[in-house]
C-alpha cells in the first residue's frame, strides 16, 4: 500500500493525559509530600520573603534616569576674543589704549566674569562694562577694555603673548584663567606702549 | 472556602517570587556579558582591517611616557570596534618602539610605510623623532598624528618666527606648540612667581632647546634678566657642575627645556648645592617620575603641560575610567589624552573616506585619509578636536602644575585664543 501522508498519531501505551478530579488542588507527592504539609506555613513564609527579597532587587535595579551633567567648567565654557582697537573713553589721558574682546559662551549656562586684570607692571586696566557681569546666553557679547601706561620704566615694550587674567563663575565652580589674546594684541599693546611712553605721558 | 483561596493566593505569589527571580538573574546575566568585553577584534566592525601604528619610546629611559601614548591609542581602536565606528572596518594597533632616537624612528616611519594596511600612524612622543620620520611619512602620503611634538618648526617651518610655511602636508599634531608653551611659562614665571633672574638650561635637543629658546625671549621681552645658560649632555646624570654654576649666579628661578629622566636628578643637584630655588620645566617634565627623581626637594618645582586639567574636562573623565576599566599597567601619563584623541583623529577620517566611497577603502586610501585629517571635527578626550592650516591643534590650551605633597597639582591654566 502506497503511503499518501500522514494519518492519525495513536497515543502510546501510558501517553494518555490524567484528568486531575474536579475541584480539587493536587496534593504534593513522593516523599516532600509529609515535610510539605508539616512545614507549610514555613515553606510559605520563606516563599514570601523571596517575593519581598526579589522586589527589592527589581526596584534597587530599576532603570532611573541620568542625572542632569553638571554645567562645564567656566573656563571651559566662555572664551574671550580680541576684536582689535576701540575708541578710548572721554576723559581719560593720551596715550591709554582701548581694544574689544568678544566674550563668548560656547557651552553650557551663561557665566559670571567677576574680575578682568592684567599681569604686566607698569599698566592699569578698567573695562566697560565693569565686573561682575553676566557673559551672553548665546552670540557674543563685546566688552571693552582700557589699559593706561602708569610707569614706563617697569611696563614692558613688546611682550610676546600678554595674558588678560579673569575671574569667571557659574555653579560648577569659581575659576581664575589666564586668556591668551595672540599676536594681533600683542603687537597692538606695544604700538600703544610705546606711543604712550615717548610722548612721555606716563611717569 | 476562605482557606481553599488563602492557598491558591500563596501559590501565584510564590509563583510570582519565582518569575522575579528568574527575570532579576536574567538581567544580571545581561549585564556580566557587558562588562567581559575587551580584545581587539570582540565587537568588530567588519571584514576590512585598518591598522594604526604608533610609534614612541617603549623602552629606556622616556617608556611612561611612551607606553602611555600606545595604551591610549589601544583603548581607541578598541572602543571604535566595539561601537563599529567605522561599518564594516577593524581596527588593529601595532606599536613599534624608536627609543626616542631618530635612526629608529625613521626605521620604524619606513616599516609603517611598507605594511598596505596602515592607514594613519599616531605618534612620535620626541620633536627630533618626527624630524626624522616627516618625509618618509609625506612621499608615502600616509597620516601621522603627533599627541607629544612641541617644537614649532615641524608644522610652521624652520623659519616659523618670520614666515610660516607648512613643510608637510601628512603631519598633524595634537599638542599644542612651544611657540605658545615657552611664552606662557615665561608670563607666569615672571608675572605670577614673580622670579626675575633665570638661569636656562637645557639638553640641545630639538625639543628642549627649542622650548628653552621660546621661554628666554619672551622672558626677556617682559624685563627679566638671564642669569647663565648651559647645556646638559642627556646620557649623563652627574650635574654637579652646572648645579654650582647655578648657585654662584644668582639666579631666583633655573628653566630648563628637556626630559624628566634628566630634569628630576637636575633639580635634586641644584637644591643640593644650596641653590634653593625652583626648576620649571615644560610638558617632558610633567611626569610622576620627576617627582621621583626630584626627591622631596622637588617641592616647588614647576611644569607647564599642554591641555587643561584633567578633573576640568567631563570628556577627560570618561577617558580615565575607561582606561583604568580596561585594565592597562602603566599610566596614561602626560600625553594620554592628546594619544587618544589622535587615533580618534585618524579613525574619524577613515570613516569619512569609507562613506564617501560607498561603504569601502578606496585605492588610494592612504592620500584620502590624509587629506580627510584636515577636516576632522569632534568633541575628543582634550576638548574640541580639529586641524588649522599648518595641521596645529585648534585647541590650545596650557595648564601649570606645581610638586606639592609629592604630586602635580595644576595652579593657573590659559587659552590661546589668538
Amino acid at each position: 500500500m502506497e503511503l499518501s501522508g500522514i494519518g492519525p498519531v495513536e497515543p502510546g501505551e501510558g501517553t494518555h493525559v490524567e484528568d486531575a478530579p474536579d475541584g480539587h488542588a493536587t496534593p504534593p507527592r513522593g516523599r516532600l509530600a509529609p515535610l510539605y504539609a508539616r512545614h507549610r506555613r514555613a515553606a510559605l513564609a520563606a516563599g514570601a520573603v523571596a517575593l519581598v527579597l526579589a522586589g527589592g532587587l527589581l526596584y534597587a535595579t530599576r532603570p532611573r534616569p541620568e542625572p542632569p551633567a553638571p554645567p562645564p567648567y567656566p573656563s571651559q565654557a566662555v572664551e574671550f576674543t580680541y576684536l582689535g582697537p576701540r575708541t578710548p573713553p572721554a576723559g581719560l589721558p593720551a596715550g591709554a589704549f582701548s581694544f574689544g574682546i568678544a566674550v563668548t559662551t560656547r557651552d553650557g549656562p551663561p557665566v559670571t566674569v567677576t574680575r578682568i586684570a592684567q599681569p604686566l607692571p607698569g599698566l592699569a586696566l578698567s573695562s566697560r562694562p565693569r565686573p561682575p557681569f553676566r557673559g551672553p546666553a548665546d552670540g557674543a557679547r563685546t566688552v571693552v577694555i582700557t589699559l593706561r601706561v602708569t610707569d614706563c620704566g617697569r611696563v614692558p615694550k613688546n611682550a610676546g603673548l600678554p595674558f588678560l587674567d579673569v575671574t569667571l563663575r557659574n555653579k560648577r565652580a569659581m575659576e581664575d584663567h589666564s586668556f591668551i589674546l595672540g599676536g594681533g594684541y600683542a603687537h597692538d599693546l606695544s604700538e600703544a606702549v610705546e606711543v604712550a611712553c615717548s610722548n612721555d605721558t606716563a611717569s | 472556602m476562605p482557606r481553599k483561596g488563602l492557598i491558591v493566593r500563596q501559590r501565584s505569589l510564590i509563583a510570582i517570587t519565582a518569575a522575579l527571580a528568574a527575570g532579576a538573574l536574567t538581567l544580571t546575566a545581561c549585564g556580566s556579558r557587558d562588562d567581559s568585553a575587551g580584545s581587539d577584534s570582540e565587537g568588530s566592525g567588519g571584514g576590512t582591517t585598518v591598522v594604526i601604528g604608533v610609534d614612541a619610546p617603549l623602552t629606556g629611559d622616556l617608556s611612561a611616557l611612551g607606553l602611555g601614548i600606545k595604551n591610549s591609542v589601544d583603548l581607541a581602536a578598541k572602543t571604535a570596534n566595539k561601537e563599529k565606528t567605522v561599518d564594516g572596518v577593524t581596527f588593529k594597533v601595532e606599536a613599534l618602539d624608536d627609543q626616542a632616537q631618530p635612526s629608529s624612528g625613521q626605521q620604524n616611519a619606513t616599516k609603517f610605510v611598507a605594511n598596505k594596511d596602515v592607514l594613519g600612524v599616531v605618534g612620535p612622543l620626541n620633536s627630533s623623532v618626527a624630524e626624522s620620520m616627516q618625509k618618509v611619512f609625506d612621499d608615502a602620503k600616509l597620516v601621522e598624528v603627533s599627541p607629544a611634538n612641541t617644537n614649532p618648526a615641524l608644522t610652521q617651518g624652520t623659519d616659523w618666527q618670520k614666515t610660516k610655511t607648512r613643510p608637510y602636508k601628512s603631519y598633524f599634531r595634537t599638542a599644542t606648540t612651544d611657540a605658545i608653551q615657552g611664552p606662557f611659562a615665561a608670563q607666569y614665571v615672571f608675572n605670577d612667581a614673580k622670579k626675575k633672574k633665570v638661569f636656562v638650561i637645557d639638553d640641545k635637543k630639538t625639543y628642549g632647546a627649542g622650548l628653552a629658546a621660546t621661554f628666554t625671549e619672551e622672558f626677556k621681552k617682559l624685563g627679566g634678566k638671564i642669569a647663565g645658560t648651559e647645556h646638559i649632555n642627556p646620557d649623563t646624570k652627574d650635574f654637579s657642575a652646572i648645579a654650582t654654576k647655578v648657585k654662584n649666579s644668582g639666579a631666583d628661578v633655573v628653566y630648563y627645556g628637556g626630559e624628566y629622566p634628566q630634569a628630576g636628578p637636575l633639580s635634586k643637584q641644584i637644591k643640593a648645592a644650596g641653590a634653593k630655588i625652583p626648576v620649571v620645566g615644560g610638558d617632558g617634565i610633567y611626569s610622576a617620575d620627576f617627582i621621583k627623581l626630584a626627591g622631596a626637594s622637588g617641592t616647588g618645582d614647576l611644569a607647564t603641560s599642554v591641555g587643561a586639567p584633567v578633573e576640568e574636562l567631563p570628556s577627560a573623565k570618561e577617558f580615565v575610567a575607561n582606561y583604568k576599566a580596561a585594565g592597562y599597567k602603566e599610566a596614561f601619563e602626560a600625553y594620554g589624552g592628546y594619544s587618544y584623541d589622535s587615533a580618534w583623529a585618524i579613525i574619524e577620517a577613515v570613516k569619512k573616506v569609507v562613506e564617501d566611497n560607498d561603504g569601502k577603502l578606496p585605492s588610494d586610501a592612504r592620500a584620502k585619509v590624509t587629506a580627510a585629517m584636515q577636516n576632522v571635527s569632534f568633541d575628543g578626550v582634550t576638548g574640541k578636536v580639529s586641524f588649522d592650516e599648518y595641521g596645529d591643534a585648534t585647541n590650545k590650551q596650557l595648564t601649570v602644575y606645581a610638586v606639592e605633597n609629592g604630586a602635580w597639582k595644576a595652579v593657573k591654566s590659559g587659552t590661546y585664543t589668538g
